[in-house]
């Protein structure tokens, strides 16, 4: 696994075990491997910036109450989606309807120097909060996160075949949209 | 635009900035819990080895055996 940087980084297990021992530098080391990527994952679904680091908020503070009290996820990594995703579902229950905060959110960015994706980076944008909720989610976990059918499954509470198909047809839409813009 | 031109295009895209003020939050909250569980364990540790140094070493057994053993009940309907 790497970190955001790039830089090699311990092994969730490894990271666990110190949280275990209370070692807050371990701590740390998983909080900087998986924040930018829940932060992402909690946007795309609530689509709030404050609503979602509340839900990043409340997940890795939740996680330190558990392992204060000796008790630690067995899969790290599906843990934390998990948490992440039904957090933002009770959310989304208590308040149905809700506005998006198009202005405030940034689900993803492009770096300055990069012309083609700064100029696609809004239509882009607005295409993939215009899909159905299930097959945003999926196009954003299988392309930002690197995770597999399965693991997406899984959250989803579906078969991988559907998951895939959600993937292929939010990237229909997608390519469609950018066609629209000429590209 | 091809499949694998599009993922190329989109993966090449970055995550979104964390705002330093959740980072702050998350870790002062989180650092502060696992303070206090290393204290409070630290606490037993003294404990459990001044009981067992004065002779008491049964009453440590005995809270152990109460703390770590899960409870078994059952709820009856009436």
């Amino acid at each position: 696994m790497e970190a955001e940087s790039g830089e090699p980084v311990a092994e969730d297990a490894e990271l666990i075990a110190g949280i275990l021992r209370g070692d807050s530098g371990a701590f740390a080391e998983l909080y900087r491997v998986y924040r930018a990527r829940l932060h992402q994952y909690a946007l795309s679904l609530v689509r709030s910036r404050m609503e979602a680091e509340d839900v990043v908020h409340d997940v890795f503070v939740g996680l330190a109450k558990q392992a204060s009290a000796g008790r630690a996820p067995r899969e790290l990594s599906a843990y934390l989606y998990a948490s992440v995703r039904n957090r933002c579902v009770d959310r989304l229950r208590r308040k149905p309807e809700r506005r998006l905060e198009e202005a405030d959110l940034e689900l993803i960015a492009a770096a300055p120097g990069d012309q083609e994706r700064v100029e696609l980076r809004l239509p882009l944008q607005r295409a993939l909060l215009a899909l159905p909720a299930e097959q945003a989610e999926v196009v954003v976990l299988r392309t930002w996160h690197d995770l597999e059918f399965a693991a997406i499954a899984v959250l989803q509470g579906t078969s991988v075949s559907t998951a895939l198909s959600r993937y292929q047809y939010g990237l229909a839409k997608l390519r469609k949209e950018l066609g629209v813009h000429g590209r | 635009m091809d499949d694998d031109r599009l993922e190329r295009l989109l993966k090449g895209y970055r995550l979104p900035e964390v705002s330093r003020a959740l980072d702050r939050r998350v870790m002062a909250e989180s650092h502060a819990i696992l303070v206090r569980a290393r204290g409070r364990e630290i606490v037993e540790d003294v404990g459990h080895s001044l009981l067992h140094r004065l002779g008491f070493g049964y009453l440590a057994w005995l809270v152990d055996l109460v703390t770590a053993t899960d409870a078994e009940y059952d709820v009856v309907v009436i």
